[in-house]
């Protein structure tokens, strides 16, 4: 995949940056994270630089939604769980 | 601070093109494949045999490439590449003006075709062209600030060339029509068939594949060297290929052009079955089962023109070349991917309205693909045996069933359409859902 994404792990849930990643990497490494966590009913926060536009159907469909948080301009920070 | 799903996507929809732009290509490219088989279904009679003129399967021929692919192909770039390169959509007015000309140029041409009108034929080639080369510099101003993806932004640069070669010998084929002898007619023809279904459409549905099928197959992003490769094959044997039909060492020429084209094909399709092998989503339904028919066709493509270039059997083996190529690979390839990115599109442009996007299966009408599904490939079995046996008889009964399945996505489009403007749920206000 050229350049991987971060990954780390705090309070929040599991972190993933994808800032500087072309598309369509840092959709696929998004949804390989939830998927890798969704058995845990766990929680993804996403370091993204721009709107992730064709990440929100594709969460839609596998019953997760995205919440944007307060970051700073040129970041889009997002917290991705299972829709109740 | 959390944000509602409306004002959240706000401030992105300078990436998205108004619903109504995409979805007029769309639409457009729907009513042609249904109008293609209706006229491919009056020339029936002509089909096996078919060695060219203005006549129905022209028209036909014609309504697939310029009304279908090339219809989408338009669609999905002006909606999926400011997406893609991260960068703000210049113009709604453009893509609205280019589809205003392009559409009824498509038609002319049809027309100019099917009834024998080389005036129709001219005016709807020059509608056309003036619509491609609109196109052609938005996409070049996509391409010129795009960020990352060599190999995508390479297979379109390089497919513009090839728009370029396939618009001239378009015009100088019209012309020959009129009465204006711009180029020799076989020279015109075997530059107009390598650049427009390898050069144009192939490399734009290759560079493509690059961003959906990872996409879709949630795998990692092909090998770019191995992709960029497989660029520089396709276009290497695009040149030996129009070397070969001004008449230089013609059949050496085309043979290392089919070696190389082979190449760039072998290459193109071990990366994508790698992606599909590697992929978390392995259950990709019904739309890639039509992508891997793709794949087949062109790669049997290939083989066909070894039998052209070679003058093996050449009357049925040209006709079956065209059906495998355009038919088999192209729009079966482009129909799968359509099945998918359309769901995903108006699930897109439903959720900017801040409203719970629906889920692109649940605006999906599954009977009406399954049907479509059936129709497109025992129509096209049933149009590659009429061309073997030279059956007028089984070449309309194919035509018939391929009409039947281009109802059947007709009724898929329009279930999609009416359950996008479907009365939505209200969003909880406490903590609007986004996705």
């Amino acid at each position: 995949m050229g350049v991987e994404p971060k990954r780390w792990r705090d309070a929040q849930g599991e972190h993933i940056d994808v800032r500087g990643l072309p598309p369509p990497q840092p959709l696929v490494a998004i949804l390989r994270l939830v998927h890798e966590v969704q058995d845990d009913d766990g929680v993804v926060i996403v370091h993204h630089d721009r709107d992730p536009l064709l990440l929100y159907p594709q969460l839609a469909e596998i019953g997760w939604r995205a919440e944007r948080l307060e970051a700073d301009a040129d970041t889009v920070l997002l917290r991705l769980e299972r829709d109740p | 601070m959390k944000r509602g799903g409306g004002a959240f996507l706000a401030g992105a929809t300078s990436r998205l093109l108004p619903m109504s732009i995409p979805f007029r290509f769309f639409g457009a490219a729907i009513v042609f494949h249904l109008l293609a088989w209706l006229a491919l279904l009056a020339g029936s009679s002509r089909l096996p045999r078919f060695a060219g003129g203005l006549d129905w399967p022209l028209a036909a021929l014609h309504l697939v490439t310029l009304g279908v692919l090339v219809m989408t192909a338009l669609g999905a770039s002006l909606q999926l590449l400011p997406v893609a390169t991260r960068q703000p959509v210049r113009s709604t007015r453009w893509p609205a003006a280019i589809w205003a000309v392009y559409t009824p140029g498509v038609a002319a041409v049809a027309l100019g075709m099917g009834l024998g009108r080389p005036r129709w034929l001219g005016a709807g080639a020059v509608a056309v062209t003036l619509a491609l080369l609109a196109w052609a510099a938005l996409m070049a101003a996509n391409l010129r600030g795009a960020r990352g993806m060599p190999a995508v932004v390479m297979h379109g640069w390089a497919a513009l060339g090839a728009l370029a070669v396939m618009l001239v010998s378009a015009l100088a084929l019209a012309a020959l029509y009129l009465g204006l002898p711009l180029l020799d007619r076989s020279t015109a023809l075997a530059l107009h068939i390598a650049f427009a279904a390898y050069g144009f459409m192939g490399l734009l549905a290759m560079g493509l594949s690059y961003i959906l099928v990872p996409m879709f197959a949630l795998s990692a992003t092909p090998d770019e060297r191995q992709a960029i490769a497989s660029c520089a094959l396709t276009v290497a044997a695009l040149g030996l290929a129009a070397l070969a039909a001004f008449g230089i060492a013609a059949l050496p020429l085309r043979l290392a052009a089919l070696a190389l084209g082979a190449s760039a094909v072998a290459l193109h399709l071990h990366l994508m079955l790698a992606a599909l092998r590697t992929g978390l989503r392995r259950a990709l339904g019904r739309s890639f089962t039509l992508v891997r028919i793709g794949w087949t066709g062109l790669a049997a493509s290939l083989l066909l023109a070894l039998g052209v270039a070679l003058d093996i059997d050449a009357a049925s083996t040209s006709t079956l070349w065209v059906l495998v190529c355009i038919g088999g690979w192209l729009l079966s390839f482009l129909l799968g991917m359509l099945q998918r990115i359309l769901p995903f599109l108006a699930s897109m442009h439903v959720s900017r309205s801040g409203r719970r996007p629906p889920t692109p299966s649940a605006l999906s009408a599954q009977r009406p693909l399954a049907l479509h599904f059936a129709a497109h490939l025992a129509a096209l079995a049933g149009l590659a045996l009429a061309i073997v046996a030279d059956s007028p008889a089984l070449a309309a009964l194919a035509a018939a069933v391929g009409t039947l399945g281009a109802v059947a996505l007709a009724a898929f489009f329009l279930a999609l359409w009416r359950r996008m403007h479907a009365r939505p749920p209200k969003a909880p206000s406490a903590k609007p859902p986004v996705a």
